[in-house]
């Protein structure tokens, strides 16, 4: 792969890290305030909780990260691509071969069947439909059984389902392909406690069997504990 | 790769809003059928109009412009300036070049119709439309002086049915307080439809035209002086002059020289003219009318565009989630606003082939009723060039008013942060 040949010239170590970030900022506009975030390193296949309560810029990080938002100074580098020296074009398509994405709530396109969902990246990205190896479709249903969303769901419109099933069948959307990392956007607070811990504990195993790499940003700290490692987001600056 | 998923994605987000956009689908289907229904009306009604009449060469009358001539001979509307002499007809049976005549004399109605004196050339050779002669639906032509035949649309209007006796009145108008009572006319025939003037007018021969004028020499009936109908059985009754005179020539390509020869006839003076070149003319007065129709039909169509784009911009709303997942998913701005496209086009396409199938399926239902009740011929025909262009130009336009929202989707999505719009 590209990225990665052309990184190991800059890193001494044998893989890149999954997320690299440095002296990263935002600024939304010339009154706003400017937001600082701190640097991280994550390497590949590790899962990092980022903890931070509203208003600290935890959706603004995440934007940073996938590339929809252009920072104000610092570097990210993915997979040891800094993503922001790339035109907009390849940016969406970095996005396309190498990110799983989970939001909050609303993670599925509405019209469009629970399977035709989780196919979506394979049918936006080369890389993501090879890797799955065998149809996209098969490889689907293959994560949506592995995530106990019942057979008979499969083809349904997404919007008959329990909010639960909602956010499962965005994790095998965000896992399909095997995506070297993972943004999740609080993908748990709309679930009880004892689904939440399921779904997280599903997402980490399903990950680590494609040594994928998990961002996982929540305001519940006692979250914290399924994971590698832990930052505080919070430092804002004027 | 990147097409396809466009057009999937979009004809199942077209199926998902099924219910709002086949509202604004119907709206645009019935402004296009209206755009297209009047474009084909106009090319009908031209081709109608201009074909009032045909495989008429010549038309002669006294000498006047030839749209007075082409008014009152075909379309019985205003008066003749001047009669010509029997004599001249005569002169004109003896012409070798001329094939056939048909002589026309005007001046009487019948409750607000033309009453048209002439002979059986009238049958024989008068032609409509694309050559298609005239035929009775019931009864026969006049053989005796006191038969009449009616036009198809007077003998519905007026409900007549063969063996009535109707009276004529003298002069034009519907309410005439002169009518030639003493001499009433027997219908003997009524005509099919034409869709043309020759539905609204009676047809008597000129000897009847003759015999009823007798004794009304100064303008009024004198009494005394006017013929019943058993004495005109015994009179001479051959006409002194007649109105004009329909020619058809062995050779058209003498047309011109007929007409040269007939504008310059030593006789009296006469005007020929040509029954087709007048008609255009005649069109190209009346078509400044029919232009602002289809301009104002054109102004419905993009009306029903914006209505379009109002929709689509509302729904734009809507579908912030799905774009938001849509970009985080790696598809560009570009396959955003691919979809608005895709979705515009496809619905002006299927309002396009709905309206065809509308207009072609009222055309075959109603075209035989519009023509036996209104005289308006309307048949099913393939699409002129005209036409096609003007149903292509709605899916086009409706694909240049879909820049608006597709453009705006594509700056949207552009500054679009990760997640819900708002959250970021």
């Amino acid at each position: 792969m590209n990225s990665q040949s052309e990184s190991s010239a800059h890193s001494p170590e044998h893989a890149p890290a999954a997320i690299d970030v440095k002296n990263l900022s935002f600024c939304w506009g010339n009154q706003q305030p400017t937001l600082l975030f701190p640097d991280l390193t994550l390497p590949q296949g590790e899962h990092l909780f980022l903890h931070g309560p509203s208003g600290t810029g935890k959706s603004t990080f995440l934007s940073l990260l996938a590339g929809m938002l252009a920072p104000a100074a610092g570097a990210i580098k993915l997979l040891g691509t800094d993503i922001h020296q790339l035109g907009a074009g390849k940016r969406d398509r970095f996005r396309a071969d190498h990110m799983g994405v989970i939001f909050q709530q609303f993670n599925l396109v509405p019209y469009l069947t629970a399977e035709a969902n989780v196919t979506l990246p394979c049918r936006l990205s080369h890389r993501r439909k090879a890797a799955t190896g065998e149809a996209p479709a098969a490889a689907a249903q293959r994560l949506l059984a592995a995530l106990a969303i019942p057979q008979s769901h499969w083809q349904r419109k997404v919007t008959q389902l329990s909010i639960g099933q909602q956010q499962r069948i965005a994790a095998a959307r965000a896992l399909i392909g095997a995506p070297e990392i993972i943004l999740a956007d609080e993908p748990t607070s709309a679930l009880d406690s004892d689904n939440r811990d399921r779904f997280i504990q599903l997402l980490l195993t399903m990950a680590e069997q494609r040594n994928t790499s998990v961002l996982f940003v929540s305001h519940d700290r006692s979250l914290a504990q399924h994971f590698h490692h832990q930052l505080e987001l919070g430092q804002v600056t004027a | 790769m990147k097409a396809r998923l466009a057009l999937s994605l979009a004809s199942a987000s077209l199926w998902h809003r099924r219910k709002v956009l086949a509202l604004v689908c119907l709206t645009l289907t019935l402004s296009v059928t209206l755009l297209l229904g009047i474009q084909y009306l106009r090319t009908e009604v031209k081709q109608s109009f201009t074909s009032t009449i045909s495989d008429t060469d010549l038309i002669i009358g006294a000498r006047s412009g030839q749209l007075n001539l082409l008014m009152y001979t075909v379309f019985h509307i205003g008066d003749a300036t001047n009669n010509i002499r029997w004599s001249t007809f005569q002169d004109l049976k003896q012409d070798a070049r001329i094939d056939w005549l048909i002589p026309i004399s005007l001046g009487d109605s019948y409750k607000g119709f033309r009453v048209v004196g002439t002979d059986k050339g009238f049958a024989e050779h008068f032609r409509f439309g694309r050559g298609q002669p005239l035929n009775l639906a019931a009864g026969h032509w006049f053989d005796g002086i006191f038969d009449v035949v009616l036009g198809a649309g007077v003998a519905r209007t007026l409900t007549h049915g063969l063996g009535d006796k109707i009276i004529l009145s003298h002069g034009g108008g519907r309410t005439s307080f002169s009518n030639h009572k003493d001499t009433p006319f027997t219908v003997t025939g009524i005509l099919e439809a034409t869709g043309t003037p020759v539905d609204q007018a009676v047809y008597i021969s000129l000897q009847g035209m003759e015999a009823i004028h007798v004794g009304w020499e100064s303008g009024i009936a004198i009494p005394g002086r006017t013929l019943t109908p058993e004495k005109a059985q015994n009179r001479d009754l051959t006409p002194k002059t007649i109105t004009a005179v329909f020619a058809g020539l062995d050779r058209k390509i003498l047309t011109f020289r007929v007409q040269r020869d007939l504008n310059q006839y030593a006789g009296e003076p006469l005007s020929a003219m040509l029954p087709g070149v007048a008609l255009s003319e005649l069109w190209r007065l009346m078509s400044q009318f029919e232009q602002a129709l289809l301009g104002i039909t054109g102004f419905v169509v993009v009306t029903s565009l914006i209505g379009l784009i109002a929709v689509l911009l509302t729904l734009q709303t809507q579908r912030a989630h799905e774009i938001a997942i849509l970009r985080a998913t790696g598809a560009s701005p570009g396959l955003i606003a691919s979809l608005y496209l895709i979705e515009c086009l496809a619905l002006a396409l299927g309002a396009c082939v709905i309206s065809l199938a509308l207009g072609a399926l009222a055309i075959s239902m109603f075209g035989p009723w519009l023509l036996t009740n209104y005289g308006i011929q309307l048949q099913l025909r393939p699409l002129t060039f005209e036409e096609w262009s003007l149903l292509i130009s709605v899916p086009l336009a409706a694909l240049l008013v879909a820049l608006i929202p597709a453009f705006s989707a594509w700056r949207q999505s552009r500054s679009q942060g990760f997640g819900s719009p708002g959250e970021t």
